[in-house]
């Protein structure tokens, strides 16, 4: 795959701070957590040189990054370097204030909100007491902005029999076009806490069924690019093809899974460059000492990241006898990482082999 | 457009320059991205205020050899298209 020059856009952890501790935080616990901020002139020197690279969008996450006293200073700085942006918040510190200047800017593209309940109870448990209505009032304030507000679901424990009225909560009460659902993964926090609250096999299970079921009362209203809506659409087409006997696709049977490192890059709270926020381990450079353009085109971590789509599936002891390793990529190399210590590995939380031998089940067109 | 008309470009608008041939002209204010051949970079680069169209025209022809007869007329019409998107204004003397 040809290279672009530089990155398209680049995740920016403008905050190590965050004034929750949910269960499942990936930022937090991890090589993410450095225990500091950069300074206002650091985020904005750093901004020059992405107008002087042409990047076109950052995507300011944390920590949260509401939290900055600094905020409006640095969207400033990214508006006069030629950027649109959009933010990942957990919603609860959005005032009137701060939504009226982002909607002034005329940049940004988004504001992604976490709602993981239709009640406190559901939200609360994962994400702290009293976080629920303060993330529904940010959620709020951003709607009477006409600020393009987002709203990612996280499944876990305490919600996955939640999933009905939570997607009758935002799609119907709310008037939300759509929403995003993910599940949380084998980060951060997450580690520390994955007995209570990452779905089991037969969660996991249910989860798959009622979103396939919701996807069908709500076409189109909900996305998945990870969790467990995404797995069900992916793993029911591999069954497909397995029983069709149907060639394997393009990039299918390597470990392709993920083309984040053709386009985007992301930005330690810290200022250090890395490949993607889940692979905040790998340390490429720092931002205002390395060249961006440099090290996107030339560091040797991420040119072996790139060519990891090259890599058979059946080179992998993992994979041998798996009946769907000519349609598999493998999935996420962060997540092959935290579970097996190997990025270049396929990832074992992805695998359908595994999940249909552990009991899971695929969902059934009713 | 005059042919003696000075295009400037929209000094927000962002070209991107991927890989080979293919270029991108983003506008952050509306978040439109619109493709550029190799011949809108040249010209693009070229809308500083200071070339008329016909000035451009002759660069072009200067660099292209085979450049066809309705060169100016292209290169009008693709500062025309780039002024009614507003990636486009005309430096007033």
């Amino acid at each position: 795959m040809k290279l672009m020059n530089t990155p398209r856009s680049l995740d920016l952890a403008i905050t190590n701070r965050c004034n929750l501790r949910c269960l499942y935080c990936y930022h937090f616990g991890g090589a993410d957590d450095v225990g500091r901020d950069l300074p206002t002139a650091e985020w904005l020197r750093f901004f020059e040189e992405l107008r002087e690279c042409a990047v076109l969008t950052v995507t300011l996450c944390g920590g949260e990054p509401f939290i900055r006293e600094d905020l409006k200073e640095l969207v400033e700085g990214i508006v006069r370097n030629r950027l649109r942006f959009d933010v990942l918040s957990n919603g609860t510190l959005i005032t009137d204030d701060i939504a009226a200047f982002l909607k002034s800017t005329r940049r940004c593209d988004s504001v992604q909100v976490s709602i993981d309940g239709e009640a406190p109870e559901a939200h609360d448990a994962a994400r702290g007491k009293g976080s629920f209505h303060r993330a529904v009032a940010g959620l709020k304030t951003l709607q009477r902005h006409n600020i393009p507000a987002n709203v990612r679901v996280t499944i876990h424990k305490h919600n996955v029999h939640h999933l009905e009225e939570i997607a009758r909560l935002l799609l119907e009460e709310y008037g939300l076009p759509s929403f995003g659902t993910n599940a949380a993964g084998y980060f951060g926090l997450c580690r520390q806490n994955a007995g209570d609250i990452q779905l089991n096999v037969e969660e996991r299970s249910l989860a798959m069924e009622t979103l396939m079921r919701l996807d069908r009362k709500y076409p189109g209203r909900i996305q998945a690019a990870a969790g467990p809506l995404a797995e069900a659409r992916m793993w029911k087409e591999m069954e497909e093809a397995r029983r069709t006997g149907r060639p394997s696709g393009t990039r299918q049977g390597c470990l392709a899974a993920c083309g984040g490192v053709f386009n985007k890059m992301a930005v330690r709270a810290d200022g250090i460059m890395t490949p993607c926020s889940q692979l905040p381990h790998i340390e490429l450079g720092r931002i205002n000492h390395d060249s961006l353009r440099d090290v996107w085109q030339d560091h040797p971590e991420l040119q072996r990241m790139r060519e990891r789509q090259a890599i058979p599936l059946t080179e992998f002891e993992f994979c041998r006898g798996c009946e769907y390793v000519a349609y598999c990529t493998g999935n996420c190399p962060a997540l092959a990482y935290t579970l097996t210590g190997a990025d270049n590995h396929p990832s074992p939380d992805a695998c359908l082999k595994r999940f249909l031998e552990q009991g899971g089940r695929l969902p059934v067109e009713s | 457009m005059d042919t003696n008309a000075r295009p400037i470009a929209n000094p927000n608008v962002v070209l991107r320059e991927e890989f080979d041939d293919c270029a991108v002209l983003f506008d952050p204010d509306t978040g439109e991205g619109y493709a550029m051949n190799p011949i809108g970079v040249f010209c693009w680069q070229r809308l500083d205020g200071r070339h008329t169209v016909a000035e451009i025209v002759t660069e072009l022809r200067a660099a292209c050899a085979d450049a066809p007869p309705e060169a100016e007329q292209n290169v009008r019409e693709f500062c025309d298209g780039l002024a009614a998107k507003g990636l486009v204004g005309f430096e007033l003397s």
